[in-house]
């Protein structure tokens, strides 16, 4: 799906990002944790082309900066950490933007049927006709969500998914909701990148996990070999323990 | 949409109509129709008013009004502010300033140039006077991908003040005949239309709307920002580019055969949003038809509320435009934190 190799990214002097590798299976939802300033949203950046880095980002095989824009947003969408909070429209339009790939001037029957279930599936569809700008933050952070799935929702086999911190804002629900979504997501051969914070969430239901600490690589694997006691007091200078989850036997951590 | 247009037309035939001129007990659109089937009992005064004065003067209200609140709600949208205007960020100015240098000191160097740019010296002229205001409009408040829509405004201030005082100095230097055409330039007036400007000015509107109104989508797309606009497939500095060229092409068209007509591209879309949000894939297409209805009714006022004489338009669209600059502003204090 996704390979990067040694990836650097500098800003005015100061490594942001260190030789990190990233490679990513078909399928395959991916965790990235680690404390404040670790990287994780600028590595996010470069993974998704928003920003250039030196090395090459194979994405499908291909240079990410040689993929046609216009091609790239029926293959992957990116759910953005920091969304604008003026948009003076109605929530099912920031939603129908998710389809503009899609349509020139009217949006056809398709486009309504993906606006609409994915207003659905993330419990936004009662406010379709109200006006972005009054929403609280975890509803806005919801329309986001809805309006990326929106985006991903065609024929295309292996897409591919990028969230910074998409649980922002929500509640115990929706925060489970949305986890179910992208699992669901990635179950039909699509991936995911989805920066976390909550260890126990990431370890519940990521396949992989990317720690990282300083730019550069901690630790990665699955929750198993990551989870470990002696990583995560390191990475976040924290002390824990970890025990087994009594219902899913994932690694649960306790800080403290 | 078509609503707007029965209403435009509507205006158009009431505007026909309106005037001092007397038909001879005939009403104007019998006149019109004479020109159109060449009845041979049309007399050359009559024939005259009809089509090169009425008809010539409705079309260019038709054609600038259009594409100044076009151009209005394109910077909007790219600027992501309600007060990023031709007039307001200094276009208009540039534009003027470098028409008036070419109406005073074009003499001196016509001669030297092919005789097709002699001829449209000023139009392109006022385009390049808009485009470089444009630029360093956008090279001042830029930084980072991010405009800051204060410095914009500010810098729009200063453009005007420099414009202001260089056609001030060449107001003061100009011959009697130069003279006239300034004033009219700094005033903004529509009474100078003809057949052959109104046929420029529906290219460069064909071929600015042929770019432009397919462009609502992306200009709601940059409401999430500029990178989420490109994860939606938006080649978004390409946008930038041909909205600030084209936005320059149209305003220094009007300003070469219309002069100032300031507030119609704030003014338009002001209107709109209160009626559609700010749904672009609406009121950019919209904003087209209403910025003609616009124009063209306050023209038909400005030249029927004091005959024979007349006002001029900029009066009626700056009484129209400075309330609503003002509304605009209430409402940015009451969203402020």
């Amino acid at each position: 799906m996704i390979k990067a190799h040694q990836i650097s990214y500098k800003h005015k002097e100061f490594h942001i990002l260190d030789a990190v590798d990233v490679h990513l299976e078909y399928g395959e939802f991916l965790a990235i944790v680690g404390p404040n300033g670790a990287g994780k949203s600028s590595l996010l950046s470069v993974l998704a082309n928003e920003v250039k880095s030196k090395q090459q980002i194979l994405f499908k095989d291909k240079n990410i900066s040689e993929w046609k824009v216009s091609e790239l947003s029926k293959h992957k969408a990116k759910f953005s950490q920091h969304n604008s909070n003026d948009i003076p429209l109605e929530v099912k339009d920031v939603v129908m933007m998710g389809r503009y790939p899609y349509f020139d001037a009217q949006p056809g029957q398709q486009d309504l049927e993906a606006m609409n279930n994915m207003m659905y599936e993330t419990d936004v569809f009662h406010l379709k006709d109200r006006e972005y700008n009054t929403l609280s933050g975890g509803e806005k952070q919801r329309v986001h969500l809805s309006r990326v799935l929106a985006q991903l929702r065609n024929s295309i086999a292996h897409k591919l998914l990028f969230l910074d911190e998409p649980l922002n804002n929500l509640d115990v629900k929706h925060q489970y909701k949305a986890l179910e979504i992208i699992k669901k997501f990635t179950q039909k051969a699509n991936s995911a990148i989805v920066v976390l914070h909550d260890l126990n969430l990431a370890a519940q239901y990521a396949d992989k996990i990317l720690l990282m600490k300083s730019g550069r690589v901690a630790a990665y694997g699955t929750p198993e070999q990551v989870f470990t006691p002696e990583n995560i007091s390191k990475a976040y200078n924290f002390p824990c323990t970890i025990c087994e989850h009594p219902i899913t036997a994932n690694p649960m951590i306790i800080f403290g | 949409m078509s609503t707007s247009a029965i209403l435009l037309f509507l205006i158009a035939v009431w505007s026909l109509n309106t005037g001092v001129y007397d038909f001879g007990g005939q009403s104007a659109f019998a006149v019109l129709g004479k020109v159109f089937s060449g009845d041979s009992s049309l007399s050359i005064s009559d024939r005259y008013v009809v089509w090169d004065v009425r008809a010539a003067r409705i079309i260019m209200a038709i054609l600038i009004g259009s594409m100044l609140a076009v151009s209005g709600t394109s910077l909007q949208g790219l600027f992501k502010n309600p007060l990023a205007t031709g007039d307001l960020i200094g276009l208009t100015s540039g534009a003027t300033l470098l028409a008036a240098v070419t109406i005073v000191l074009g003499g001196h160097f016509k001669q030297y140039l092919p005789e097709a740019v002699q001829f449209s010296l000023v139009g392109i002229a006022a385009f390049i006077g808009s485009f470089l205001s444009m630029l360093l409009v956008y090279r001042i408040s830029t930084r980072g991908g991010k405009t800051n829509v204060v410095m914009m405004l500010l810098s729009g201030v200063a453009i005007t003040a420099i414009g202001f005082s260089i056609t001030g100095f060449l107001i003061y230097i100009s011959k009697d005949d130069q003279l006239r055409d300034l004033t009219f330039w700094n005033l903004g007036s529509l009474a100078a239309a003809t057949w052959t400007k109104n046929i420029i000015l529906a290219v460069v509107l064909l071929i600015s709307y042929l770019i432009l109104l397919p462009k609502g989508k992306a200009l709601n797309a940059m409401m999430l920002g500029e990178k989420d606009a490109q994860h939606l497939g938006i080649n978004v500095e390409k946008l930038k580019k041909q909205i600030i060229i084209i936005t320059a092409l149209m305003i220094g068209s009007c300003v070469a055969f219309s002069g100032t007509i300031g507030f119609v591209g704030l003014i338009v879309p002001y209107i709109l949003r209160l009626l559609f949000k700010s749904n672009y894939a609406f009121i950019l297409p919209l904003s087209a038809v209403c910025g003609s209805i616009l124009l063209l009714t306050a023209d038909t006022f400005s030249r029927s509320i004091v005959e024979p004489s007349e006002l001029p338009i900029g009066i009626l669209t700056a009484l129209m435009g400075g309330p609503i600059f003002i509304a605009i502003l209430v409402k940015f204090k009451k969203s402020m934190p």
